[in-house]
């Protein structure tokens, strides 16, 4: 049986609306009108036990929703979920045992006292044994090499330091399932490259089953084997990680600074963003971009280049409009 | 039952640690309530120290009353105000997103999580007002009926905090409330002043059974003053279990209306 099974599950929030200006808010005083937004639509999903899935989406798509019904922190306004065979709304302390839930945004420990205070509190929460405690407490912050601040003030740690304890919080005992909502948004790089290695690390050696939501491509790429992308609410793509990107990421967009004032022309297939006499930035496509590249630095005096992927917002509208015929 | 009792001394032990991460902070909280205290105390000394009866009570019957208004006060200082208190706060922010996801109540959790010790010399002040006011109304009180008051304290404690939870649910269902916890304070305000047997008709009606901050520094006074009738306390005792059952189904109902906030 699958630990995650989602069935054509829908979230529609209502909000009201209001014109602007004093004479609005006083109309919005004994009339309100309300508009539905459904959040997420008809999403199908599971996940066996053990997989590492990846959560795709720009803003506003659907994830977070997604993983708020998926934790029973909201109920779904309709549609069929099972969690570790519970119904996450219910509120089940049986069922919050086998999870974790972390959430870039959100932090779980106590901001004036240290991490090993937070992790004492776990311990008595999840009623974990000493043994158990003291083995995994070791376990993972050798993973993280996380030893020296375990008795700090949390508030005096960086952002990528409390990252790392909010992970080994939400880990020590031991979760079937861990949710992870942007767990690497701000970080910088080599904290980005550290979360990652861990997550690894954890869904290889414990076979926790990780749901992921993240903007970074490169979490989701180095990761998720597994990738469903969120639209409009939308499940528009559930499959292999890099057979989408293959797919749907078909453009790098480049950046190249001149060393003069130069009058530039993108080359044939490439795509314009933004040009001034120092610099332009421009898609090309990936599988001409040697080419294209070696043609530019031929024709051109560069003092600086640099080559990013396609960002994930342009690989998911793609997909959506491939899907639907429409734009995002 | 033993488990939920060791986490919620936990919770307390952290919120000791926590205060006393910032010794100004933890010393302050003592003189900044003891103070409040001696402002009430002066207060009620200017109101009634020329009154000897009101509404038929004694001027012992008033001490004893001011006395044990002030002791439930203190107790729901010591015990809960500060960590419910924000509930409203955590629904519109979404924090109570981390209490959901955790295998303990969320209710017991945000109850417990936030004592106040700097209540605990309130609390011996206001015992000290009681016994006072004991003195004065020549009452003989024997160890059964001052263990039926405490009861009673308690039990009008509980009802302070379904009056407190009950008003701190609604946001679950509209955004603001402020309106509603201004009239909160007004009405504790009013009933720290006038004790509940000056209430007749309808205003009876409304602080006895509605919104019934009337009876809960009555009822205790009443019983420790011998006035208080079989039929009174039943009555009494039923206000606190209907308040208590509407207060936590209505607590779970908000929590099934719970829609977070957007990341």
């Amino acid at each position: 049986m699958a630990l995650i099974e989602a069935k054509n599950l829908t979230k529609v929030y209502k909000r009201f609306e209001k014109e602007p200006g004093l004479w609005g808010s006083v109309k919005s005083l004994f009339h309100r009108r309300l508009v539905e937004k459904e959040a997420v639509s008809g999403f199908d999903l599971t996940v066996e036990r053990g997989e590492f899935v990846g959560l795709i989406g720009p803003n506003g798509a659907g994830k977070t929703t997604l993983i708020k019904m998926l934790t029973g922190i909201i109920p779904p306004t309709s549609g069929a979920l099972s969690v570790l065979g519970f119904t996450p709304n219910k509120l089940q302390n049986e069922l919050k045992r086998q999870y974790a839930v972390v959430m870039g945004q959100k932090s779980q420990l106590m901001f004036d006292l240290t991490p090993a205070d937070t992790f004492l509190l776990f311990k008595r929460m999840y009623e974990i044994p000493d043994d158990e405690y003291r083995h995994s407490l070791a376990l993972l912050t050798d993973l993280f090499g996380a030893g020296a601040y375990l008795n700090m003030q949390v508030r005096t740690l960086s952002l990528g330091e409390r990252m790392k304890m909010e992970l080994v919080t939400a880990l020590l005992h031991d979760p079937k399932v861990l949710f992870l909502d942007e767990p690497t948004i701000g970080l910088d790089a080599p904290a980005q490259r550290q979360i990652r290695a861990f997550l690894k690390e954890v869904n290889t050696r414990r076979g926790t089953t990780i749901l992921l939501t993240s903007h970074y491509m490169e979490d989701v790429r180095s990761l998720c084997p597994r990738s469903v992308v969120v639209g409009g609410g939308r499940k528009v793509y559930d499959g292999g990680t890099e057979a989408l990107f293959d797919a749907y990421q078909t453009h790098k967009k480049v950046t190249v600074q001149f060393e003069g004032e130069t009058a530039f022309t993108a080359p044939d297939a490439c795509a314009l963003l933004e040009q001034s006499p120092h610099k332009a930035v421009f898609t090309i496509p990936k599988e001409r971009s040697g080419a294209i590249l070696e043609q530019i630095m031929r024709e051109h005096s560069l003092s600086d280049i640099s080559i990013e992927e396609e960002d994930i917002g342009v690989v998911v509208e793609k997909i959506y409009r491939q899907e639907t015929g429409a734009r995002l | 039952m033993k488990k939920n009792l060791k986490f919620i001394l936990l919770l307390i032990k952290y919120k000791l640690s926590h205060m006393m991460m910032f010794r100004l902070s933890f010393f302050g909280v003592f003189f900044a309530d003891g103070t409040v205290f001696l402002v009430q105390l002066l207060a009620f000394e200017a109101i009634y120290s020329r009154v000897d009866s009101i509404g038929g009570w004694s001027r012992g019957q008033m001490i004893i009353f001011v006395g044990t208004f002030s002791i439930i006060n203190a107790l729901n200082m010591l015990i809960y105000f500060f960590g419910i208190v924000d509930i409203p706060g955590k629904i519109k922010r979404g924090d109570l997103d981390q209490y959901l996801t955790k295998p303990f109540s969320p209710l017991l959790r945000l109850t417990f999580e936030s004592v106040n010790p700097g209540s605990l010399p309130l609390v011996a002040a206001s015992v000290l007002i009681v016994c006072y006011g004991v003195s004065v109304t020549g009452t003989v009180v024997s160890v059964s009926l001052g263990l039926a008051y405490a009861a009673l304290v308690l039990l009008m404690t509980l009802l302070w905090y379904d009056m407190e939870l009950i008003l701190r649910t609604i946001p679950f269902l509209v955004i603001s409330v402020n309106g509603i916890m201004q009239l909160e304070e007004l009405l504790i305000e009013l009933n720290f002043k006038i004790p509940g047997v000056l209430y007749k008709g309808m205003s009876k009606a409304i602080f006895y059974f509605i919104l019934p901050y009337g009876i809960m520094s009555t009822v205790p006074t009443q019983l420790l003053s011998g006035a208080l009738t079989l039929p009174g306390l039943a009555q009494a005792l039923g206000v606190v279990v209907v308040f208590t059952v509407f207060a936590l189904c209505f607590w779970r109902f908000g929590l099934r209306h719970y829609q977070s906030a957007s990341s």
